[in-house]
């Protein structure tokens, strides 16, 4: 289903993709209760101003990395839901929270795509909080960029499948 | 009635605290908190005190798997419920909790209050306090008994 060599490989198969899409909306509607909704041809999410959760499921063979872009009010809206109460947008406890979100996505998604063959564990995640954040993707691997929008604001999970070293 | 000691092992704060909370809503015992941010300091910070365990799976240094196969190989502890809260949801790590690092019950995250109740409940009685799987059992047969009679 994923090719052993991913370096003519332009984009992540579908069916990876579809199953990252099914994962957000699993893990953001059991978090807030509401479904978020994917938005198609959404563009770019561009320079960002909020928290980025990086997080990735791999096993010897592929990574696939994902990276949840949650704008700042979006965050702030989030921490609400998930604590009780707004967490201050520049606290470590944010970074914290955005950390535990990825956690639960890696965990949703690494049991989503066992169904497809990808058996995987997921890395701890880690959390960038700034402004006019902007993701690279060095050597320019197959990457698929989603937008989604729920009760808590907009969002977009950014993912990029590329061979273990 | 005495609080009951609870080890709450978690790499994020903000999950420990969403155990602790959800814990105190239910009301089934009075808790005392200790917590830890992996399997290590969760195994410094271990004592005969410790009455359950919530532990997370994925955390730096040791993992919750790894921590709570050593507390069970440690001897005298079969009977301290150890409760994975993780965001593991595959089978195949079910299994591995339970099987591999004997864990008694298995929470996958985010968890709701009430499913956290469903879990654990039977881990204690009326009073409050923790119920271990003898004597759960020793209850049974007691009431069996009385039926039959």
């Amino acid at each position: 289903m994923i090719p052993k060599s991913l370096e003519d490989v332009k984009e992540i198969p579908v069916e990876i993709v579809d199953l990252v899409k099914e994962s957000v909306i699993n893990t953001f509607t059991s978090i807030c209760g509401d479904n978020p909704v994917y938005i198609p041809d959404s563009g770019k999410s561009g320079p960002v101003n909020g928290v980025i959760g990086n997080i990735a499921v791999f096993n010897p063979d592929h990574t696939l990395s994902l990276m949840i872009v949650i704008p700042k009010d979006t965050a702030i809206s989030l921490s609400e839901i998930f604590v009780g109460m707004e967490l201050p947008f520049e606290s470590d406890d944010m970074g914290d929270l955005v950390g535990e979100i990825s956690n639960i996505l890696a965990g949703d998604v690494a049991a989503n795509v066992e169904t497809v063959g990808f058996r995987g564990q997921s890395s701890l995640p880690t959390a960038t909080r700034g402004s006019d954040l902007t993701l690279f993707m060095p050597n320019k691997p197959p990457t698929e960029e989603m937008k989604f929008s729920g009760s808590t604001g907009e969002f977009w999970v950014n993912m990029a499948l590329t061979e273990s070293k | 009635m005495g609080k009951v000691k609870a080890l709450v092992v978690d790499d994020s704060k903000i999950m420990r605290s969403a155990v602790k909370r959800a814990l105190d809503q239910l009301m089934l015992a009075e808790f005392e908190y200790v917590e830890a941010m992996d399997g290590q300091d969760a195994l410094d910070k271990f004592s005969n005190e410790i009455e359950i365990m919530f532990v997370d799976w994925n955390m730096p240094n040791m993992t919750g798997v790894e921590f709570s196969k050593a507390i069970r190989e440690m001897g005298d502890n079969d009977h301290i419920p150890i409760i994975m809260v993780t965001a593991e949801k595959s089978m195949g790590k079910v299994d591995k909790a339970l099987n591999e690092g004997g864990a008694n019950e298995y929470i996958t995250k985010p968890f709701t209050a009430d499913k956290m109740y469903q879990t654990i409940s039977r881990y204690f009685d009326d009073d409050g306090n923790i119920v271990g799987e003898e004597e759960e059992e020793e209850e049974k047969s007691f009431f069996k008994s009385i039926l039959k009679s």
